[in-house]
């Protein structure tokens, strides 16, 4: 476990100078930061509330330099003290690295520092001299002793990290104070780039994303967070119909020769992100579907009134466009096998098979076999597949129940009213706190008139004739906190009630199916049925199998599922290319990053200005109720300038120095 | 709610900020980036910066008042000595990668950033790094402005009106860190991009980053060399403007001080473009009346404007057949002073140069069209703006203020009517032309002669008029800034237009408020109500107040041009446009080249 030497973070100092090294106890809070890749110990940790100092020897100076020149590079260049003042710290620490003996200076990088700290515009600039000021104001006689040693000093390893919460909160990645950026800069091509740069699927996840980042945003801490999600979908829309464009002339890098052609299965968001970063790597690619049409669960399992389905296809053309191939109607253990693949000369396979298997709820008077009872997932793949798609008439009857809490049951009930179902209920045995759907989904669902049965559970499906006719239900107490964070539940005794229907969804998760492998081909499951991946590599118990995607983490989300595919797509590259997956750097920053968030104080100090969300335009309920057509409109130039102007920039820099 | 500044009370409302309260109650504090008429605070600069309490006894923080609120119970203090130490080293930072040639730079004297340094009590700077702004861009590839991005200082006053008064959208932000500087788009020339040269851009600029091509250069040249006749016009709006230039009062007609001052210099010919704007409207009236019967392309728009033209012609090619072909002012002037004025005097063409006094930078671009440039002469050979006429006038040692005024006195186009004074403002053009196609199509005078309706500041605005002769009332609309102009044309393309005869000019009231007309600091558009008066107070005091009726126009067609839109005045008054969209490609590749992967 690291030993502080000397640190200070948001003020608060810790000091062992003057004690021994086997003298400073553990502390359990710097348990990641022993060492930054196997054998290479964290020497020093900078970032914009303070640094830590983990080893003697480590050279200040150097270290505040190379954090300070990397700041210098992330400047905006809009507001002055950050775009001048930090080039101007950079230049005289810079100097007095190459035996400059003048200790003058650090009084004069001091006052441009502290400048820099409490007028700068943004989070960058107001956090990027902290740790400098820091060290000058408490570690003084160090740095004065290294200026008067007047050596120039080589540069020590620094590995230096650029992130904002946003970024760390979306498990893409997704630079999105840079795409916003880009959309106050007028530039909306290029903030389309940003997003392109971690997967293809941008008009889709503008519409569907869970937004995480949006979560993390410190504008909640002032009014609203920031449209995140709808400035994604604003450029995404507004550049679709040249994206492919930009890919037709898209000079490849290295092109890949035949015998290194990779085949990716599915074409969900987690396979059509690995083919698109693939491609990119110059690989040839070819896709396998099961079905006839191509996006996986985005495309049978997200309504068309929330993703509209030439929207779908347009990007997951990109990966024709980069001259992959999509094969339809080749499914997986029936069609093709493992085993054909590998034969047929496929030198790794990305399995992204997705969870489509809906679950049982595990009650009295179950029986899949009944008429009007439906899994909510085949539910939604039906409708999309042969109502949406192909117009077959098709009748959910009268009266529904969805069981489910989550965006899949949310999907559902908005549907069957879509369907022309009368009256649709909705069961959830929490309370509408814990409701894992979107609370935009829920609310959208109530103004179009589903009926919430909050803390209510079924415990009998009521049948006759092999039909459904309702579902005997009961009353739910929420009791307190469980292991994994959420509020124990249990029913209320004699609170039943019977509910009629003619038809019940079960919309509470879903499995994956085994069906496309067989024992013998060496890949194994957990006991939730997911397959087993090496989390640094993703690859399966068989070596050049690699999965991601919902069927290795379990029903998740879009932006999730993309971002396995992503990381699938790189492991497999240094798979094909060095026969090993290396140390990446980023992600490992990105842990430190996660590691330190405990010590930050929350909270903006500042008075700002409210200015409030941008309001998405919507179909009116009583209207949209009985169409597909897409909900959300989308916004102006003028609305999504504003909604970018909103964005605080809560950049932060992070640096290591590390012995090698 | 209440808070204080530097201890005396305040009152505001909820989201009010620290600079709009100080304002409000006396108390200065410096400022670059802001500018209030255009709602414009980015706090770039950081120079407003302030020390706040939030209450009693809370730590002293130090905010930039341009876009903090004011809370309940907050103490402002506007010169601490932390704070003052604090603006003096933010504008030190400023000019440590500002191009400090002051003394040769277009702004000399005039400089809000030289403003700044004295507010904030700078007396030395210590950091100038040349090597921090040499390699930003200067872009001469305009006719019509400059673009020294050495001079930046990042306020995105320009963004800001390009972008929301404008809706041209032309300027874009590119690079970061010390690199960064204000772009157009798609990495263009300013000569070849979206940009129309409307020059709003300069009135915001607070330093000399954007300006207008300076030509006093070539005028000199003209009126040193003996064998050139030199003949002069000046725009509508140029006299109720030059005179801010000379500390005289908003909205002052030097009209008659600017004749003596052209004289003084030694111009052979001094005319006014009012005389060609009475000129347009017998020719622009006459096409209407001709598009008005059945079979003509409605509605039609003026074509004034080159700024217009040319955002029509870049962006709405689809709309061109509806612009009327009836050259501006400026161009009639050309045509006019190269074949009926020189003939009348007996001047050779060939020797002679127009100069024009515009209050437009767009009118640069214009002169240079190549449908007014025959065998190599332009119709109009060099174009200043109110500005650099101004300037010209000081390189010479003439003071305007001191001058007697004098009178036109060419016996061939030395007149004007009320009419041709209001083309300087948003609205002039469609009253004129209202006035004179009542009487083609009556034979009556318009009893008010005044058209209340199309006059005002709303950036549309529309009128019907009833010519009695039996056919519904004419649908008349109005609309200035290229934010409105483009709402006109999209309306128009979409079928939903219901009016016969649109105005439209580019700048935000008119010429009065053109690109290059005198600037003011700290403020966009100062001194409009004051020119717009002028200009209807001239238009009130002329005896003839109708094109039709200004007796050298009447004189103009008996002896030349025949009658409005003969074929001599095709030849030599109206024009064609082109459709000039350009189509930009990206590759992915270039694009992921410009971001930095991370």
């Amino acid at each position: 476990m690291a030993k502080v030497i000397f640190g200070v973070w948001d003020g608060t100092v810790i000091d062992n100078r003057k004690r021994k090294i086997f003298e400073i106890e553990e502390d359990p809070a710097f348990q990641e930061f022993d060492e930054f890749n196997p054998g290479n110990p964290i020497k020093a940790f900078l970032g914009g509330h303070g640094f830590f100092i983990f080893e003697k020897g480590v050279h200040l100076l150097d270290a505040c330099r190379q954090y300070m020149e990397r700041v210098a590079r992330e400047s905006c260049g809009k507001c002055t003290p950050c775009r001048v003042g930090t080039q101007i710290i950079a230049s005289k620490l810079s100097d007095l690295t190459n035996g400059n003996r003048d200790a003058g200076v650090l009084e004069e990088v001091a006052a441009i520092a502290e400048h820099i700290r409490s007028t700068s515009l943004c989070g960058l600039g107001q956090t990027a001299p902290v740790a400098l000021l820091e060290m000058i104001r408490y570690m003084r006689p160090e740095l004065e002793a290294e200026i008067a040693a007047g050596n120039s000093h080589p540069p020590q390893p620094c590995t230096t990290y650029v992130t904002a919460p946003c970024i760390e909160a979306c498990p893409s990645k997704v630079d999105v104070p840079r795409y916003i950026d880009f959309i106050k800069d007028g530039k909306f091509a290029h903030s389309l780039g940003v997003i392109l740069q971690k997967y293809p699927m941008a008009a889709t996840c503008g519409r569907v994303c869970v937004r995480f980042c949006e979560m993390a945003c410190r504008r909640t801490q002032v009014d609203e967070a920031v449209g995140i999600k709808v400035l994604k979908r604003f450029v995404a829309d507004r550049e679709k119909y040249i994206t492919n464009e930009w890919f037709r002339s898209y000079p490849m890098a290295e092109k890949k020769s035949d015998d290194l052609k990779v085949a990716v299965i599915g074409t969900g968001p987690a396979s059509i992100s690995a083919a698109y970063h693939l491609l990119l790597r110059g690989y040839p690619v070819d896709v396998y579907e099961a079905k006839t049409v191509p996006g996986g669960m985005a495309a049978t399992g997200i309504p068309n009134y929330r993703l509209p389905k030439d929207v779908l296809r347009n990007e997951i053309s990109i990966i024709e466009t980069l001259g992959g191939r999509i094969l339809y109607d080749r499914r997986l253990g029936k069609t093709i096998t493992l085993k054909s693949l590998l034969n047929d000369g496929y030198q790794a396979v990305f399995l992204g098979v997705g969870a489509h298997k809906g679950k049982m709820l595990g009650i009295a008077g179950e029986d899949a076999g009944l008429q009007g009872y439906r899994f909510g997932v085949n539910m939604l793949l039906h409708i999309n597949h042969d109502y949406v798609n192909r117009g077959i008439p098709m009748d959910l009857g009268k009266k529904m129940i969805v069981v489910g809490g989550g965006n899949v049951a949310m999907d559902c009930a908005r549907s069957a009213l879509r369907m022309g179902v009368g009256e649709v209920h909705l069961l959830y045995r929490r309370s509408r706190n814990e409701m894992p759907a979107d609370s935009e989904e829920v609310e959208a669902a109530e103004k179009e008139g589903i009926i919430f049965h909050y803390l209510t559970h079924p415990v009998r499906i009521l049948s006759a004739d092999g039909r459904v006719t309702g579902v005997e239900a009961t009353r739910m107490e929420l009791g307190e906190m469980d292991t994994s964070g959420r509020r124990s539940v249990f029913p209320v005794d004699g609170s039943e009630f019977v509910l009629e229907a003619d038809s019940i969804v079960p919309a509470i998760g879903q499995q994956v199916d085994h069906s496309f492998t067989t024992p013998n081909e060496g890949l194994t499951f957990s006991k939730n049925g997911l397959i087993e991946v090496n989390p640094d590599s993703l690859m399966t118990g068989r070596k050049g199998i690699f999965a991601g995607g919902d069927c290795v983490t379990g029903p998740a989300t879009l932006v999730q599922a993309m971002a396995q595919g992503h990381k699938a797509a790189r492991c497999m590259d240094d798979y094909l290319t060095l026969g090993r997956v290396r140390f990446a750097p980023d992600e490992r920053m990105s842990s430190l990053v996660q590691a330190i968030q405990p010590m930050i104080s929350k909270g903006v100090s500042i008075p700002i200005r409210h200015e409030y969300r941008v309001k998405v335009r919507e179909l009116d309920p009583q209207v949209r109720k009985r169409m597909f057509e897409e909900v959300e409109k989308p916004i102006s130039v003028e609305e999504a300038y504003h909604e970018a102007e909103r964005c605080m920039r809560c950049y932060r820099v992070y640096s290591v120095i590390t012995e090698q | 709610m209440i808070g204080t500044i530097n201890g005396k009370p305040v009152e505001f409302s909820a989201n009010e900020t620290i600079l709009q309260v100080a304002k409000r109650y006396g108390h200065f504090i410096p400022t670059l980036c802001e500018m209030a008429d255009l709602d414009h605070a980015p706090g770039t600069c950081r120079v407003c910066l302030v020390e706040i309490e939030r209450r009693k006894g809370a730590p002293r923080q130090l905010v930039t008042s341009c876009n903090t609120p004011m809370e309940e119970g907050m103490a402002v203090l506007t010169r601490t000595p932390a704070l003052r130490e604090q603006q003096r080293l933010q504008v030190e930072l400023l000019l440590a990668d500002h191009n400090q040639d002051c003394a040769v730079c277009i702004r000399h004297g005039n400089c809000e950033l030289q403003d700044v340094a004295q507010f904030v009590g700078l007396r030395q700077s210590r950091y100038h790094y040349p090597h921090f702004y040499k390699q930003r861009t200067r872009d001469e590839s305009s006719r019509a402005i400059v673009r020294d991005m050495s001079k930046c200082i990042r306020c995105l006053r320009c963004v800001k009106v390009c972008r929301e008064i404008q809706g041209t959208d032309a300027l874009v932000i590119t690079e970061k860190g010390l690199a960064t500087e204000i772009s157009v788009r798609d990495n263009l020339p300013l000569g070849n991009s979206d940009c129309v040269a409307c020059g709003q851009c300069i009135l915001v600029c607070p330093v000399g980053a954007l300006a207008e091509r300076d030509d006093t250069e070539q005028v000199i040249d003209y009126l040193y060399d003996p064998r050139i006749t030199t003949v002069f016009q000046f725009a509508p709006a140029v006299r109720v403007a030059l005179g801010e230039s000379f500390r005289m009062p908003a909205g002052a007609n030097v009209e008659g001080q600017i004749v003596t001052a052209l004289k003084h210099l030694g111009a052979d010919v001094v005319l006014d473009t009012n005389f060609t704007a009475d000129l347009v409207i017998m020719e622009e009236g006459t096409e209407l009346l001709r598009r008005m019967e059945p079979g003509g392309r409605l509605p039609m728009f003026t074509s004034c404007c080159p700024a217009w033209v040319t955002f029509a012609e870049k962006n709405y090619p689809e709309i061109l057949p509806h612009i009327s072909t009836t050259r501006s002012p400026q161009q009639c002037f050309g045509a006019m002073a190269k074949t009926y004025l020189a003939d009348g005097m007996g001047i050779d063409a060939k020797t002679m140069r127009v100069v024009s006094i515009m209050p437009c930078t767009a009118k640069k671009e214009e002169a240079h069209r190549p449908e007014f440039i025959h065998e190599g002469h332009p119709d109009v050979d060099v174009v200043l703006t109110t500005r650099e006429f101004a300037r010209l006038l000081k390189r010479e040692g003439i003071d305007l203020a001191g001058l007697e005024p004098s009178a036109y006195d060419n016996p061939l186009m030395g007149d004007y009517s009320g009419a041709a004074a209001i083309f300087g403002t948003t609205g002039g053009v469609m009253e004129a032309a209202l006035r004179t196609v009542y009487k083609v199509v009556t034979g009556d005078e318009l009893a008010a002669i005044e058209f209340q309706e199309v006059r005002g500041n709303a950036l549309v605005r529309e009128a019907e008029v009833d010519l009695n002769n039996g056919t519904p009332p004419v649908r008349v609309a109005v609309a200035h800034s290229l934010k409105a102009a483009r709402q006109m044309a999209e309306m128009v393309l979409q079928g939903k237009a219901p009016y016969q005869f649109i105005e439209i000019m580019a700048c935000p009231g008119g010429c009065m408020g053109g690109g290059g007309q005198p600037r003011s600091k700290k403020a966009y558009q100062t001194n409009r109500v004051e020119r717009q008066n002028a200009l209807y107070t001239i238009d009130r005091e002329r005896q003839v107040r109708q094109s039709h009726n200004n007796p050298l126009i009447n004189k103009l067609y008996d002896e030349f041009l025949e009658e409005p839109n003969s074929h001599k005045a095709h030849d030599l008054l109206h024009t064609t446009y082109r459709a000039r969209q350009r189509t930009i490609r990206h590759t992915m590749k270039e694009i992921w080249q410009e971001i930095e992967a991370r």
